[in-house]
């Protein structure tokens, strides 16, 4: 008897019912030194704190990382993570990317054609040939 | 299908009027809290049902049921405040159904599952409850984890049943259907070369866009005694919002 696996009764999918956001941590990486790091420590002190009050399914980490480019990093439920880097950027800029880190599903970025993707079976079934509206030649 | 006049009927879907704000924000007061004598409405210098178009009308209107049940504000989110919850759709005519379509209205009702060919910006979607929809655009003024309800189709549909609205769109108080905003993506980087003759230079062009992503919540068109408890009323066959086939 062939090895078979174990048929999955459901499929997990978020929003039907409740709804999960798919980023789960955001990490904030500065550097106390460099110039490239100006505007991200001005948002680290004014927007932060009301992002993470408003955002509270959010963990936020903030961290030093001397001599480097300052950096966003988004970690997302499916185990993948987004890192953006924001050197040079104002503050505005960087509030942009990451309202773009916390709206993103976490998914590799992948060009589609179709607009609708669906797990059901189709409703009208599979036309048939034999079967209904059978035309007399 | 996105101008302020229909977002505002798309029931679930947070917006603030910009126009007339005082006046809209006492009239929904007084929509939703219509038994319940509220301070809001005695503050009010007039009342402001009586400007509305539905109480100017001669013939006694039926009230739906969800202007008649005064707790039942639909909430999408509880950190919205109350004047910015979505507004229950005003209609001037009540629904118009036949009696064939009461008749038959069962048989779709009683099918699951069901489909339906929602119409966004003119565009068609085939959707069932369940699926994953990108739409071509970025939506503006919405966030993750919002309701929006879509009010205009086409079709709607079982495996043998389909019920049509003809050359107009379905009445929108026929189904609901109802999306969840899940976030936005975008699509990789495309670069697109171009070049002109005699010239050894090659343009790059660059363009990324971003989608919205929504998740159809569910699917459901509303029974006959639904339908006749919300106000439908009976009439000719030619007056009918819609129509129920058998599939060919």
């Amino acid at each position: 008897m062939p090895v078979q696996g174990i048929r999955s009764v459901t499929a997990a999918r978020n929003g039907v019912g409740a709804f999960i956001l798919q980023c789960k941590r955001l990490e904030f990486h500065y550097c106390d030194w460099a110039g490239s790091s100006r505007g991200m420590l001005s948002y680290l002190k004014h927007q932060l704190p009301a992002f993470a009050k408003a955002n509270p399914q959010i963990e936020i980490r903030v961290s030093p990382r001397p001599h480097k480019h300052p950096v966003v990093k988004g970690h997302y439920v499916n185990g993948r993570e987004k890192a953006i880097c924001v050197r040079n950027l104002e503050p505005e800029q960087i509030v942009k990317k990451v309202h773009l880190l916390k709206e993103a599903s976490g998914e590799k970025l992948k060009r589609t054609k179709k607009p609708v993707t669906s797990l059901n079976e189709s409703v009208r079934g599979i036309w048939s040939p034999y079967h209904g509206g059978l035309k007399s030649v | 299908m996105f101008s302020r006049t229909t977002l505002a009927r798309a029931l679930a879907l947070p917006i603030e009027h910009s126009s007339a704000r005082s006046a809209s924000t006492t009239f929904r007061a007084c929509l939703h809290q219509a038994t319940s004598t509220t301070t809001t409405t005695t503050s009010q210098p007039e009342a402001p049902l009586s400007a509305t178009p539905r109480a100017q009308t001669s013939i006694p209107i039926q009230q739906p049921r969800f202007l008649t049940s005064s707790n039942s504000i639909p909430q999408t989110r509880a950190d919205v405040p109350l004047n910015k919850q979505p507004v229950a759709p005003t209609f001037d005519a009540p629904l118009k159904v036949s009696q064939s379509l009461l008749e038959l209205l069962p048989n779709l009702t009683s099918q699951k599952p069901h489909f339906i060919t929602a119409h966004l910006h003119d565009r068609p979607y085939l959707l069932t409850a369940g699926d994953q929809l990108r739409l071509p655009f970025l939506m503006p003024k919405v966030k993750s984890g919002d309701i929006l309800r879509f009010n205009r189709a086409s079709v709607l549909g079982s495996r043998d049943f389909t019920l049509k609205g003809g050359a107009q769109y379905l009445d929108e108080r026929l189904f609901e259907c109802r999306v969840r905003v899940m976030g936005f993506e975008s699509e990789p980087l495309r670069i697109t070369e171009k070049t002109k003759r005699r010239r050894r230079h090659v343009q790059k062009v660059t363009s990324k866009h971003r989608y919205t992503i929504l998740r159809v919540m569910d699917v459901k068109v509303k029974t006959a005694e639904e339908l006749l408890e919300e106000g439908a009323v009976v009439v000719e066959s030619a007056d009918s919002a819609a129509n129920v086939e058998l599939k060919a």
